[in-house]
């Protein structure tokens, strides 16, 4: 859950960076002649509204309205009382409370005279908020997801590299200190050590050398442990792994070793991407079979048609 | 440890039984894996996890990270499908699904497009069962409650280590750094936590910010551990120097009002009360306005294997409590004597009252 630093530093995400990314929906709105442009969000599904305003919400779903050549509008659960807040870290100037998005949805749709709502992936909307939005009030267009985040901007890139760097020199530093006799020490420190540093979430996995990278659950930190860091900085993901034997591979897999991508520029925080070619920043996760243990070695890259680049 | 619920199972063969569902799916994303580990306590790595009850007992699960295949089938020592796309393995696991009937929980959380996927092999759009498995919820197993009660052990500790660090200079999300550090060096899977600092000004909690702590400032929290699945929550206040007179004559209504709910609270008793009590405690002092939703959120909720369950305590809100719930009562609220403040214990309801899982001692804290 997202208890850390929620900020925007407007020296690494420049205004100019969001107005950009506004602008290029109200041209959809206008080629698609759209009254109203609508993306869904909740606590661990935030990538595309941080995307697009800034907004990453601790907890409660959400609605980001974006009218035809207006700015964007957040139907927000959360309470009045943290808008305050909201407006700070985020592009939004109107925030209105709305314990039902679709209802503050149709509300406003009455009162501009909004008929041809266009939704971001339509299907993705969870089924409460779908049964409601199809209700027949107003026409809806289903507006893919990759009409709306094209290839990651340099931006972008830039920022999820530091969330990268971030991960790579706390979990390189703990390891090669090896302060920590078992995984929840060990899970401890780089959580402390990361927040400190100013990740707004972290999820740390660690593998016995026996199973899969899981949350720690009290094992000795032995020379086959493995440990993957997931850290979300300012809305933006990295994914590390590293092991404590020290054994790294090719990025991607070579023969006999166990290839796992996933995208972290989609719309929840990580899942599994197929496509090695379609311009994303990827988590690329390697599972190196040695002396009868399973070592895992990881991190995040940006890939191209061209290739891999790690960040 | 506990990973296949046996009394949950029986529970929710009884209800399918009852309902006359076939088939009983629990979807959990990462946001409400609670409604996959009320049957599978697995603390899953991909974005969505389901797992499939038939009304034979038969336990199946599709998970859509590699590294869930493992742990998943060990809790379930049933068929687990490993698919990347959900959609594919809800076909995969529901392939002899046509004519029955199926329920889901968590089902208002799924996409919709899973819904579909769902409906297109049963032949019939899937029933929400996610009210009906809350009820279930609600009312804690003993092996449960063990948890829980870590979880509130975890929490106190968690709270010394907060004051201990607490200090002026330095910013919210460095103290949440140090108290999220120790909470996960001690056994946390994961912790909910909200914090605010400063005075009359602060209205809510939230995420901490780069904010530095001053003197004077009442620091907030509510710290909300979680072991093997299970949360516990305690909210506590904290002034930097000595307590103003105003902040004293704030924490001791907020005292009142919590030790009235804790006073009531029983199996029997309506959850409205609950909350009434506690405004009642603030109409006293002339402070009845800030017992609203402009000023406030809850009186307290439910806790479980998620932080926020229903019922939450709310005059408007009518349920009746029963032994072995747990229940946060907390009444905070802005009052205009000291900023937002917060207060509150976990509270297991017994056979003829409650008792407080949390052993943090009830006073304003100074740093």
């Amino acid at each position: 859950m997202k208890r850390g630093l929620v900020s925007w530093d407007k020296s690494e995400l420049p205004p100019e960076e969001l107005a950009a990314r506004l602008a290029a929906v109200h041209a959809i709105a206008r080629n698609k002649n759209l009254d109203v442009f609508v993306l869904y969000s909740d606590v661990w599904r935030s990538n595309d509204a941080r995307y697009l305003s800034n907004y990453m919400p601790y907890w409660n779903r959400a609605f980001i309205v974006v009218p035809r050549d207006e700015k964007p509008i957040l139907l927000c659960a959360l309470s009045p009382r943290v808008y305050p807040w909201i407006k700070t870290v985020t592009v939004h100037e109107t925030i209105i409370a709305s314990p039902s998005p679709p209802a503050t949805l149709f509300k406003l749709c009455a009162e501009r005279g909004w008929k041809r709502v266009g939704v971001c992936d339509l299907e993705g909307l969870p089924a409460d908020l779908h049964a409601e939005l199809t209700s027949g009030k107003v026409e809806l267009v289903d507006i893919p997801r990759n009409e709306i985040r094209p290839a990651p901007s340099e931006v972008e890139v830039q920022m999820h590299a530091r969330a990268a760097r971030m991960a790579r020199e706390v979990l390189e530093k703990e390891l090669s200190n090896m302060g920590a006799q078992t995984d929840h020490e060990l899970t401890g420190r780089l959580e402390r050590l990361l927040r400190r540093a100013g990740a707004e979430d972290v999820v740390v996995l660690v593998s016995d050398g026996q199973g899969p990278p899981i949350p720690a659950y009290g094992a000795a930190v032995r020379p086959h442990t493995s440990v993957v860091v997931a850290i979300e900085h300012n809305g933006h993901w990295a994914k590390v792994t590293r092991n404590v034997a020290g054994v790294t591979s090719r990025l991607p897999a070579r023969d006999g070793v166990t290839e796992l991508r996933e995208i972290l520029s989609g719309p929840y925080s990580w899942e599994y991407m197929d496509d090695a070619t379609t311009p994303a920043v990827v988590s690329l996760q390697l599972e190196i079979r040695s002396q009868n243990q399973h070592l895992y070695y990881g991190d995040t890259c940006l890939q191209g048609k061209e290739g891999l680049r790690v960040l | 440890m506990l990973k296949l619920n046996p009394v949950r199972k029986k529970e929710f063969l009884d209800l399918m039984a009852q309902r006359g569902w076939d088939l009983l799916l629990f979807y959990g994303d990462t946001w409400r894996k609670d409604h996959f580990r009320c049957l599978v306590s697995v603390c899953f790595s991909g974005p969505q996890a389901v797992a499939v009850l038939t009304k034979e007992g038969e336990v199946r699960a599709v998970v859509t990270h590699p590294w869930d295949v493992e742990p998943v089938k060990a809790a379930t020592s049933g068929a687990v499908t490993y698919a990347p796309r959900l959609v594919d393995g809800l076909k995969t696991v529901l392939h002899d699904a046509a004519k029955s009937v199926v329920a889901i929980n968590g089902l208002e959380q799924m996409e919709a497009r899973f819904v579909r996927t769902v409906k297109e092999a049963s032949g019939t759009a899937p029933a929400t069962a996610t009210t009906d498995v809350e009820e279930i919820r609600r009312v804690k197993t003993q092996e449960e409650l063990e948890w829980i009660k870590k979880a509130a052990q975890l929490a106190d500790r968690g709270y010394e280590q907060f004051v201990r660090v607490a200090r002026a200079g330095m910013t919210e999300f460095e103290l949440v750094a140090e108290v999220e550090g120790y909470v996960k060096a001690h056994g946390a899977e994961d912790n909910f936590m909200l914090v605010a600092s400063g005075g009359i000004e602060v209205t809510a909690m939230k995420p901490p910010t780069a904010r530095k702590l001053q003197v004077g400032d009442s620091v907030i929290t509510e710290l909300t551990p979680q072991i093997n699945g299970y949360y516990a929550q305690i909210c506590r206040t904290l002034i930097i120097g000595p307590p103003s007179g105003k902040q004293l004559e704030s924490y001791a209504i907020f005292a009142e009002a919590q030790q009235a709910a804790q006073d009531l609270l029983r199996p029997g008793v309506d959850i409205s009360d609950v909350a009434r009590v506690q405004n009642d405690v603030f109409r006293k002092h002339g402070y009845g306005e800030y017992t609203g939703a402009q000023y406030t959120r809850v009186r307290g909720h439910n806790l479980g294997l998620y932080p926020d369950e229903l019922p939450h305590v709310l005059e408007s809100v009518h349920y009746t409590c029963k032994k072995d719930m747990v229940i946060i009562c907390h009444p905070n609220t802005y009052l205009p004597l000291s900023g937002y403040m917060v207060f509150g214990d976990t509270l297991l309801v017994t056979d003829t009252g409650c008792v407080s899982l949390s052993q943090t001692e009830k006073r304003l804290f100074q740093a």
